[in-house]
């Protein structure tokens, strides 16, 4: 706790690139290529995801020393599934077009490796407010990542971002494929392959 | 404490307080998701039978399946067509349709596309309202046609769309059958009378 | 000798990557000019049954394959083999097999495509799993299903009975259940792919290829007989339902994808017994994507679906070929 700023700040700014959850980790890939055919739905499962890493990066971290280690995965799993479920009610109530359009991908966050993986990897051996910043920063990356790839699949796909219209039919056809599954694979490598390529330009920079 | 306890007590402790929770949750929740289907619904229900004020839920099982339709009621307080949700395999996935009938079981009175996955700027035109527009008084009898690239010729047809047969001719086969199911399971007579009991008034009158 | 024991070497992998380069210098241009002289007579068809906007497409799908691989090349830093005339095959194979219509900047993407990510991603002519030309018109039926099923009337000197309706044989067949005539079929007088409606011009162009001894008679030939035998039952068992073998051959790709897509060296099988496993699947999944599937045409999926499986194939066809002895004269 006593250096606590610094580290906080590290646990925060991993999660934006150098963890940044679909592309280095290739964690979550699920969400990533099915819900991201246009940016609104993308930034709606990022933060239902963001919600569900936060809440349960907190609870596992404030009862973490309770937990007895034998039963922590199943202890870790009701307490997502919990959130999980919470978060998918809400959808429901408050925002049921978007509930539609993101449709089982919401109760499939239980299963999403980023959650379950901090839990283990961090909220199990850190104290809350460190967890609170991993669980901030991992879950912000993810929106990111969701959000980029909502950009480029719906300004190919529709020619429009966020519903709006920006490539008229006129001069632009949409390109179909960007809003099938198979154009989410596309954009996906291609944005592994971008991430890791300015990975790799930097840090042989900084050795060199 | 042994660590059997612990464990036991571990889950015992995060089920039932995660229980409690979701029951609280559930209790604010469910009313709004439950009214959000309902409006859906209703709104589907008013699209294709356009002169209803309010509509009565009717059911009957007919072997395994269950039918359920809405009788619409019109401002005079008498019936004005039957709605019922045609459900079926598209080209993707499950086309469920919204279908209104008229009462004398000879025309349509409209449909609308509720739910499909289909390709996307293909067989997905099947929700815009130039595809759905067509079944307005489209004959049921025999049962409904599609063509292709040409204008309808007789009144039980509707022109498919170009390049999405398979999407066009699922929909007229969902709504093909459906009415079929429809018309055995409830005959004329039945639905001329407006259903008494169970009002399903707008829920919004408050 | 070279070219007849590396089997199929009529298509757009013309280069026999593990060759020393003295051979293939020598043969390469060589058997490139052959393949698209090959192609000359389909291209001609094309021309004359849809006009200039066909030698438009057919030009600009060249023109844009080309500076993809030396482009691919020159940032990769590889050595250019523009030349070796590989990427010129593809953009006419990807040009022939779309519809007349079809946009400009479609033909572009298409073989930026095609060349890009179906060739030098891998790695380059020879890693290739998946041929470039069909893997940039399956890219472009995924990414404009509209255009890429829109087709015009061939341009006709004397109408013939069924050729008028802009559907493609194959649409109609399965649409509106009625077959075209096997000779409209066979010149070409139908609507469709550029160089996909005509398939005497194909035939003259595979039986040049074989004359010359680029093309693998098994090849084409198992895949057109894998098509006509397994069709052919079900149109003895129902010729009304089912149209007869000569349709199924004539009509679509098949014929040009018979000559010059499955006989693609890279993509398909080392082994004869291989080779034969590869065409008779290949054509039997095309018939039935064809019969019962949900689009009209199944030749450019059964041909992409079998190279997935050329690895595999390959793995288990090889220790036959080993043990038979040296691979010269195959089955």
């Amino acid at each position: 706790m006593a250096d606590a700023p610094i580290s906080l700040w590290h646990e925060f700014k991993k999660g934006l690139w150098q963890d940044i959850p679909p592309f280095r980790l290739v964690l979550g890939t699920c969400p990533t290529l099915a819900v991201t055919n246009s940016v609104e739905n993308g930034i709606a499962m990022g933060l239902a995801t963001l919600f569900v890493l936060l809440c349960s990066n907190v609870i596992i971290s404030a009862v973490r020393k309770q937990i007895a280690g034998q039963v922590r995965i199943a202890a870790y799993v009701v307490i997502i599934a919990l959130v999980v479920t919470v978060a998918d009610m809400f959808l429901a109530a408050m925002f049921p077009p978007i509930s539609k359009a993101l449709g089982p991908y919401v109760p499939l966050i239980v299963v999403n490796c980023i959650i379950l993986g901090r839990a283990e990897a961090f909220a199990q051996k850190n104290p809350v407010l460190p967890s609170v910043f991993d669980a901030l920063g991992i879950g912000i990356g993810f929106v990111m990542s969701l959000a980029t790839m909502g950009v480029i699949r719906e300004l190919l796909g529709f020619g429009s971002i966020f519903n709006f219209k920006i490539l008229s039919e006129a001069i632009f056809e949409p390109w179909i494929v960007m809003i099938l599954p198979a154009g989410a694979f596309m954009v996906f490598g291609g944005l592994v392959a971008l991430v890791n390529f300015i990975s790799h330009r930097r840090s042989s920079g900084i050795i060199s | 404490m042994n660590t059997v306890l612990k464990m036991f007590l571990n889950l015992v402790i995060i089920g039932s307080v995660s229980g409690v929770v979701l029951a609280v949750a559930f209790h604010y929740a469910d009313p709004m998701i439950q009214a959000n289907k309902e409006k859906e619904l209703k709104e589907a229900i008013f699209v294709v039978l356009p002169d209803a004020k309010e509509y009565r839920a009717l059911e009957k099982t007919v072997g395994s399946d269950k039918i359920v339709v809405y009788q619409g009621v019109g401002a005079n307080n008498a019936p004005v067509g039957v709605a019922f949700k045609a459900d079926g395999g598209g080209f993707q996935g499950n086309i469920g349709v919204m279908v209104g009938l008229e009462l004398d079981y000879l025309k349509l009175r409209g449909i609308k596309i509720l739910d499909q996955v289909e390709t996307p700027g293909l067989g997905n035109r099947i929700a815009e309202p130039k595809f759905e527009e067509q079944f307005k008084g489209v004959e049921i009898a025999p049962r409904i046609e599609y063509i292709k690239n040409r204008k309808p010729e007789k009144p039980n047809q509707i022109q498919s769309i170009t390049g999405a047969t398979i999407s066009s001719d699922a929909v007229v086969k969902n709504i093909n059958n459906a009415i079929g199911k429809v018309i055995k399971a409830f005959p004329k007579e039945e639905l001329l009378v407006v259903a008494p009991g169970q009002t399903d008034k707008p829920k919004a009158t408050h | 000798m070279q070219t007849d024991s590396a089997q199929g070497l009529g298509t757009d992998r013309l280069i026999v990557a593990s060759s020393p380069h003295l051979l293939t210098t020598d043969n390469i241009p060589r058997i490139m000019h052959s393949v698209i002289t090959a192609l000359i007579p389909a291209m001609a068809v094309s021309v004359y049954f849809f006009g200039l906007r066909a030698l438009l497409l057919l030009v600009v799908c060249l023109g844009a394959s080309l500076l993809t691989e030396w482009g691919f090349q020159r940032i990769r830093s590889k050595p250019i083999t523009v030349y070796d005339g590989s990427a010129a095959i593809t953009g006419i194979l990807l040009g022939l097999t779309l519809p007349p219509g079809f946009s400009i900047f479609g033909a572009i993407l298409g073989s930026v495509f095609a060349v890009g990510i179906g060739k030098q991603l891998f790695g380059g002519l020879g890693f290739n799993i998946f041929n470039p030309a069909l893997l940039g018109r399956a890219f472009l039926m995924a990414t404009y299903p509209v255009m890429m099923t829109t087709w015009e009337t061939p341009r006709t000197f004397t109408k013939a009975v069924d050729a008028v309706s802009a559907a493609t044989p194959l649409a109609l067949m399965k649409f509106e259940h009625k077959f075209a005539p096997a000779m409209d079929l066979f010149v070409g007088n139908v609507s469709g792919s550029l160089g996909e409606t005509s398939a005497i011009a194909i035939i003259i162009g595979g039986l040049y290829l074989r004359y010359k001894g680029y093309v693998n008679w098994k090849l084409p030939l198992g895949y057109l007989g894998s098509m006509a035998v397994f069709s052919g039952i079900f149109w003895l068992i129902d010729p009304v339902k089912y149209p007869s073998p000569l349709f199924h051959i004539l009509a679509g790709g098949a014929m040009l994808a018979a000559w010059f897509m499955v006989t693609d060296m890279v993509t398909s099988p080392v082994t004869a017994l291989g080779q034969w496993i590869f065409v008779i699947s290949a054509g039997i999944i095309a018939v039935v994507i064809r019969l019962w599937g949900g689009l009209p045409e199944g030749v450019m999926y059964s041909i992409l679906l079998m190279n997935a499986l050329v690895p595999l194939i390959n793995k288990y066809t090889r220790p036959t070929v080993f043990g038979a002895g040296r691979n010269q004269g195959g089955a």
